[in-house]
């Protein structure tokens, strides 16, 4: 039985029953009934707890007449991806922005919370990317379809309709080469990090470990921003109007 | 000089040839495995460090002979690093997955 983290163990303590309830019922029951939370379910609800906490503050005080720090902070945010979405998804980029700037929060958030002792990132484990990813490539379809109907598939077909049958093949490839590449980076990414870290504090216990948490934050941030950005380039692939 | 790096390089592998004479706990294939590991995730890493240094030579040089498009130089300057990375990161993910 591997050793889980206090918080997880306070989880399993109070919460194994409703937790068994919702596994049972959609038909994978858990590996070990007495844990059925995993380390990474628990952090990752402790993030989304602390996202919808610090996001309801936030709204509760915002004010035009007296802006606090906080909101001066927030606007500078919302301004960064305001102007991202709009260079890189196009004209109606921001409509987009709440599913953009809650994903870069979400993961953001995940990779840094690794770095509090006593809890870790959900992003170290492949499911946490994946599921990120599909919802990434649901999303982008589905404004897709949305934005251009059933002409959607004529993106597939290519330039030109004689070249319809070697370009579909690649285009499907190459599309579903990108919830794969969206996954493994970001897992590879926190995972490598994680274990560098480790390596480095079992040999040399003092200094160098602090220069690898250093760059497994940099790592993290920008990991984070890159899901988003490339999130905004296949939505804006998807929705671009070549006329 | 040629001849004093050939003769460097095959001193070092001679040098290296007792590893041989360890015996090995594992099963063979689990040492080829990770022999191959290595030396995948050797090439990879190089390759991989290679494509960034071309990336990030010409995003400067443009950045210095354009100043104005700096944001957007940097923006494409960061989506091409993270994208070659990702293929050295697929390398060590295969590295740690293969049988």
């Amino acid at each position: 039985m591997e050793k889980e983290l206090w918080m997880t163990a306070q989880f399993n303590h109070y919460l194994a029953g409703p937790a068994n309830a919702v596994l049972n019922a959609v038909q994978t029951p858990a590996q070990n009934p007495a844990s059925p939370w995993t380390d990474w379910m628990v952090c990752e609800l402790l993030v989304v707890l602390f996202m919808v906490l610090f996001f309801a503050l936030v709204r509760m005080r915002l004010s035009v007449d007296k802006p606090g720090k906080t909101q001066h902070v927030m606007e500078l945010i919302y301004e960064f991806f305001h102007a991202s979405a709009e260079e890189v998804v196009g004209h109606d980029g921001p409509k987009y922005l709440t599913f953009f700037g809650t994903l870069f929060l979400f993961i953001l958030f995940m990779n840094l919370i690794g770095l509090i002792p006593g809890l870790e990132s959900p992003t170290m484990y492949t499911m946490v990317p994946l599921g990120l990813a599909v919802v990434t490539f649901v999303f982008y379809h589905a404004t897709g379809m949305r934005a251009h109907g059933f002409g959607y598939v004529k993106q597939f077909l290519g330039p030109f309709w004689w070249l319809a049958w070697l370009m579909l093949p690649i285009e499907l490839i190459s599309h579903a080469a990108r919830p794969l590449s969206l996954t493994v980076r970001l897992f590879a990414n926190m995972f490598a990090g994680e274990q560098v870290y480790l390596t480095f504090l079992v040999l040399t216990k003092v200094i160098l470990p602090v220069v690898f948490i250093g760059l497994h934050l940099f790592v993290g941030v920008l990991q984070a921003y890159i899901f988003m950005l490339l999130a905004m380039v296949y939505v804006g692939g998807a929705v671009s109007h070549e006329h | 000089m040629k001849n004093k790096l050939t003769l460097l390089a095959f001193s070092l592998l001679v040098l290296a040839s007792p590893m041989m004479a360890q015996g090995t706990t594992g099963d063979p294939s689990d040492n080829n495995r990770r022999a191959a590991a290595y030396i995948a995730m050797g090439i990879a890493s190089g390759l991989c460090g290679l494509g960034q240094g071309r990336a990030t030579a010409s995003a400067a040089e443009a950045m210095a002979r354009n100043p104005g498009a700096v944001a957007a130089i940097r923006v494409a300057l960061i989506l091409g690093l993270v994208l070659i990375e990702s293929l050295a990161l697929y390398t060590l993910v295969i590295t740690f997955i293969a049988k």
